[in-house]
């Protein structure tokens, strides 16, 4: 087995997060940052003295602001520092991360802060997203991230009830999660007596896919703070979690090939079997303890665990049926509520990472998963169907 | 184990146009891809280049997630494909990060920008400050430039004779540069007549919109002669962020140039850049850009900037060979430009323009109004 | 309990531990009576002592005190309380005594209580009452031109039926549902009042299922606009947070390239036109300036369809504004993918399908485009894709 060859190895030693609310008129965009920033140093018991480096990642035209780590310097702390910007889309707060263990790895910066924000209360998100096809042609035909396509394929393969009831099931469980975490945007309450009901007169917003399956738009951001193995060995204020490795998988912008058919792989299933080849890992569902998902809508998540965990046939439809996804399934997904129920895009992918370590550490409060948590994946996505993967451990076990 | 070094093995630059009506910058990046391929012979995937990183910016492409648009022509399917979302100089500093960490050996760079493609560039940097005060002041990085040339020339006695003699200079190189944009041949009489534009920069003291697109393949040190017999070692690198807010900042102190200078020499081992350095190339949108990025760099005193020009440093010390900024780069990758020169003139590919024996180069960029951030990286041959 | 002032003698002493500043009282051994005449009135005792501050109703004899306050009725002892009759014009006119240190109560009490304020009123906030002045919070200027009809179906406590007419800038409101109605809104009245008084998360209500829109959704969404926002009489004046409203346009010219430029030029003789992969021979439309599977360059072009079957749509009923425009799309529209006559089975074509079609449209459906009168090379050369099965 090839292993992951680091220059050296790199914790997660700090974690902030702000509320995620759907306004946050209470604050502009620095003060947000400055928020995420602040608890984030504060959880690490640091202050910016030790931080070497800041990376910091959003979307410009959602907020239609021009390189905007410009205006927050001073409040993200780069002033005086090193700095670099990194984007990609929705996938971003997981590129930052990832971006943040190169840094650190590297030997060239000790200490290295992320921070990802959005303010999506200060523009159009639906608008900003369609913005994103090529002005030629598709910036027509696209409506933002909305699509039934993934509801379409499902209901082709495993039949319409089956499908439609498991992901009202998948999004009610989601709620319940996010009912016990209290950073959450959007907690609605829902109960499973609902499903019938919701799976009827929730609004339609395109084909099967109805609001109540969709993710919220929210104004929020976080920072986490990592650093390299001699530094966690010096001691830190609260337990490391190590990134042990991982892996991007992006695709061209052209979605002709997506709906033809004959379907290609997707960049979800190709992104897992990298990452897991060279780790070692055969079997996902077992090795890991928790699943932080970025899982726009539920039939999405639906799907794209499939893919994620390289299951095969209706085994996904099972587990979930089976209530193997909740806090004391097999393997929990979204214990924070997911992207369903909080969505600031820009710190979107790094909540997953953040909330997957803060399981590890045992420190998520309400909806800390009960049996102990030792392997963590956590996943991000953005751009046309992008993928980025992340494995966090309790242990340095490589 | 990880790798100790990394090398630039091969550039490949787009000639920089003002105005590439017939191309999107998708038939431009390929261009210089196949260009960088045919140099190279690198392929993608297993063993291959394991992770693109782009340099673009959405408001300069006019869409969210500008890397989105070019992810298939650059080659990112199935791949890691990241995006500089800062000046392009710092998708070099990244990438070198990214090997040195051992998480990958091959790292594929490609930039673009097309800054005809929107009404106004002043429109877009007007965006770069906030959006309660800054933005309603009608300030943009044009005429925060003219703040700072306005406090700096008070301060180095740079005159408007000697920013028409950096132009004429700046233009005699660009037509040796078949990737220069522009390549006319001025006299100072006319750089002295242009228009003023934001007192005290005139017309020809700004570099003119321009379209363009860099590559470059960097490699670990154990695979750097797979692809080239000429690897240019990355020795140093460092940014530095200096505050937004005028009213923050000393705008003639170089205070994030000089901590960023002092940051990548000391990562190089380098105690003096001017010794040192054969070559400078720097980011110089304006030219009062020039002698101060200079000062910045160490290659002249504090406010000395005046006296540099005067006693001919820009001749002594080889910069801008290219032409510079100042002869036409998109802002966001002028960077890229600039390290794409140094390392031709490292691996004696410089053409006419080439210094002879060039052991060391500096490349530097600028980002954020009035130089508020700086990014330096050092390579050696 | 008689009320002067907006207040009672009772609230003023039940407020008193509240407002006591033991920080204050540090050293102050005090205990004063109080005896207040008339209805409303009765007698008090505070006791001071070790920072801390008990006040107890005392029936009969007050007892031994430091000092005694005596009013002759409680509009006098609410009204000096609240600086509304001056003390020493009450002292002077004797409806108000004092036995002992005058002085060293008016310096004392101020020093270790808070002053004294009336509460707000607490006013009864019903569905029916925020609706039946909704005239009053109406904005012709920002209604001029509309007509709509909209109606709530309120249930449960302080429920109803109610029908908005909005038209000629005028607003009125009646009990009943319409029959021809924009749009209804079910939810229980209790729903509705927490939604204008800013409890409840209108569009939290509307996605978890609490609110009901039947009928056109837009219309629903834009009622907002023509009122002035409901102020809850109840609450408690926050600090005002400004917004700035601005939109940021930055005029743009696209270059077509090559490629793209071949595709337009196509559609201006009725021509699909899609590249082809070199390796692996898939036929790529839009046609794309390489295989992004086998990185090659594309340089052969075939022509695709017209013809062809519906492989996946998006029926859209959400209402976006269009980037290009910024006008909003007429819902519902579809986006289909087409797999065009002659196209390899990777790739699909997107476009509208016409819209009487919308009802028939299925994975499967046959179809095929029809052309503007005079194509130009542009986006709307196709009018859409008619279904021909």
């Amino acid at each position: 087995m090839k292993k992951h060859d680091k220059n050296r190895n790199v914790a997660i030693i700090g974690i902030g997060q702000t509320t995620l609310s759907s306004h946050k008129e209470d604050q502009n965009q620095v003060e947000m940052v400055n928020e995420a920033v602040k608890n984030a140093l504060a959880d690490a018991n640091m202050t910016l003295d030790d931080i070497d480096c800041i990376v910091h990642g959003n979307m410009e035209l959602f907020e239609m602001q021009f390189q905007p780590d410009m205006w927050h310097a001073l409040d993200c702390g780069s002033y005086g520092k090193e700095e670099f910007r990194i984007t990609t889309g929705g996938t971003v707060g997981a590129t930052l991360v990832c971006a943040s263990d190169s840094l650190v790895a590297s030997g060239q910066y000790d200490t290295v802060l992320c921070l990802g924000f959005e303010k999506l209360q200060e523009g159009n998100t639906t608008g900003g997203i369609t913005n994103m096809a090529d002005p030629l042609w598709f910036r027509n035909l696209q409506t933002g991230a909305l699509t039934s396509s993934t509801a379409n394929e499902m209901i082709k393969e495993f039949g319409k009830e089956r499908v439609l009831r498991a992901a009202m099931k998948y999004r009610i469980m989601i709620d319940k999660h996010a009912m016990l975490n209290e950073r959450a945007h959007r907690r609605l309450g829902l109960e499973y007596d609902q499903l019938e009901n919701l799976m009827e007169t929730s609004p339609q917003l395109v084909g099967d896919l109805r609001l109540i399956h969709m993710c919220s738009q929210s104004d929020g951001a976080c920072a986490m703070v990592l650093t390299n193995e001699d530094r966690v060995k010096k001691g830190t204020a609260k337990p490391p979690v190590w990134i042990r490795d991982h892996e991007t998988s992006h695709r061209g912008e052209n979605m002709s090939n997506l709906y033809g058919a004959q379907k290609p792989k997707s960049t979800h299933r190709d992104c897992a079997e990298k990452l897991f080849m060279r780790n070692g890992i055969t079997n996902p569902l077992e090795y890991f303890d928790v699943f932080e998902m970025y899982d726009p809508s539920a039939f999405w998540g639906l799907d794209w665990l499939r893919e994620f965990l390289l299951l095969k046939d209706d085994e996904v439809l099972k587990l979930m049926e089976a209530n193997e996804f909740d806090l004391d399934g097999k393997l929990p997904v979204n214990p924070s509520g997911g992207v369903i129920a909080s969505n600031p895009i820009g710190a979107t992918a790094m909540l997953r990472p953040a909330e997957a370590a803060l399981q590890i550490r045992g420190d998520a409060g309400g909806h800390q998963i009960k049996k102990e948590v030792r392997h963590a994946l956590a996943s991000g996505f953005g751009g046309t169907l992008w993928t980025v993967m992340l494995m966090l451990e309790k242990e340095l076990n490589w | 184990m990880a790798t100790k070094r990394v090398a630039i093995c091969a550039v490949a630059q787009h000639k920089n146009e003002p105005d590439l009506w017939y191309k999107r910058f998708q038939n431009m990046l390929l261009d210089v891809l196949e260009d960088l391929q045919g140099q190279t012979g690198f392929k993608y995937g297993e063993n291959g280049v394991g992770i693109i990183v782009s340099a673009s910016d959405d408001f300069f492409d006019a869409r969210t997630i500008s890397n989105n648009g070019v992810t298939d022509v650059i080659g990112g399917q199935y791949l890691a494909e990241e995006k500089m979302a800062q000046e392009g100089l710092n998708a070099i500093g990244y990438a070198n990060a990214i090997i040195l960490s051992g998480h990958k050996d091959l790292v594929l760079i490609m930039g673009h920008c097309k800054e005809s493609q929107g009404e106004s560039r002043n429109m877009i940097t007007n965006c770069g400050f906030d959006p309660f005060y800054g933005r309603a002041t009608g300030l943009d990085y044009l005429n925060a430039a003219g703040l700072q040339a306005q406090a700096y020339m008070r301060k180095s006695g740079l005159t408007d004779d000697q920013l028409a003699e950096i132009v004429v200079r700046s233009r005699q190189w660009a037509a040796r540069n078949p990737y220069a944009n522009a390549q006319e041949v001025v006299p100072a009489g006319k750089v002295k007549a242009s228009p003023m534009l934001c007192d005290p920069i005139r017309q020809l003291h700004a570099y003119p919109v321009s379209d363009g697109a860099v590559g470059l393949l960097l490699a670990s040190e154990e695979r750097a002669r797979e692809f080239t017999d000429n690897p240019v070692w990355i020795t140093g690198f460092a940014n530095c962020m200096d505050a937004f807010f005028f009213g923050d900042r000393d705008l003639t102190s170089n205070f994030a140039l000089k901590k960023a200078t002092a940051n990548a020499c000391r990562r190089a081992g380098i105690q003096d850049l001017k010794k040192a350095a054969d070559v400078a190339e720097v980011m110089d949108c304006y030219a009062y850009q020039q002698p101060m990025w200079m000062e910045g760099l160490g290659f002249c005193g504090d406010g000395e900037g005046g006296r540099f020009i005067a006693e001919g440093g820009p001749g002594k010390y080889r910069v801008n060979l290219s032409g510079g900024t100042l002869a036409g780069n998109p802002m966001i990758i002028s960077g890229l430009y600039r390290a794409a020169e140094a390392t031709l003139q490292l691996q004696g590919g410089a053409g006419d323009r080439q210094v002879p024996d060039a052991k060391c180069a500096v490349a530097h960029s600028t980002n954020g109004p009035a130089g508020q951030f700086h990014s330096v990286l050092i390579l050696e041959a | 309990m008689a009320e002067f002032f907006g207040t009672t003698v009772a609230d003023i002493f039940n407020t008193m531990p509240k407002r006591f500043k033991p920080e204050a009282s540090k050293g102050v051994d005090v205990v004063i009576g109080y005896d207040c005449g008339g209805e409303g009135g009765g007698k008090w005792k505070l006791t001071v002592k070790d920072q801390a501050a008990r006040i107890e109703t005392v029936e009969g004899d007050l007892g031994p005190c430091t000092a005694t306050i005596i009013a002759s009725d409680a509009e006098t002892f609410i009204g000096v309380t609240l600086q509304k009759i001056g003390a020493i014009d009450a002292l002077s006119q004797g409806k108000m005594k004092v036995i002992g240190d005058t002085r060293m109560l008016m310096t004392l009490l101020p020093q270790i209580f808070v002053q004294y304020t009336v509460p707000a009123k607490k006013t009864e906030v019903t569905a029916r009452g925020i609706l039946s002045a909704i005239g009053e919070r109406f904005r012709p200027d920002k209604a001029a031109g509309v007509t709509l009809k909209y109606g709530y179906d309120l249930t449960g406590e302080g429920g109803g039926q109610f029908t908005i007419t909005i038209a000629n800038g005028t607003c009125t409101l009646k009990e009943g549902l319409d029959a021809d109605l924009a749009v209804k809104m079910t939810m229980e009245a209790a729903t509705y009042v927490g939604m204008m008084t800013g409890t409840i998360d209108g569009a939290a209500a509307f996605t978890s299922g609490k609110v009901r829109i039947d009928g056109d959704m837009m219309a629903a969404a834009a009622t907002g606009k023509y009122f002035d926002k409901y102020v809850d009489p109840n609450a408690e004046e926050a600090e005002e947070l400004l917004s700035l409203k601005k939109i940021t346009s930055i005029n743009q010219r696209f270059a077509t390239g090559p490629v793209m430029g071949k595709w337009f030029a196509g559609l201006r003789e009725k021509k699909l036109l899609a590249s082809v992969c070199p390796v692996c021979r898939r036929t790529l439309i839009l046609p794309q300036e390489i295989c992004q599977f086998c990185h090659v360059r594309t340089k052969e072009y075939v022509e695709l369809g017209p013809e062809g079957y519906v492989t996946n749509f998006d029926l859209v009923y959400f209402a976006s504004p269009d980037p290009l425009s910024g006008e909003v799309r007429d819902t519902p529209y579809a986006c289909a993918w087409i797999m065009l006559e002659g196209a390899t089975p990777e790739d699909a074509f997107a476009f509208e399908i016409k819209k009487e079609d919308l009802p028939k449209l299925k994975i499967g459906s046959r179809v095929r485009p029809t052309w503007a009168e005079k194509p130009t090379g542009s986006f709307r050369d196709i009018l859409y894709f008619e279904i021909i099965d």
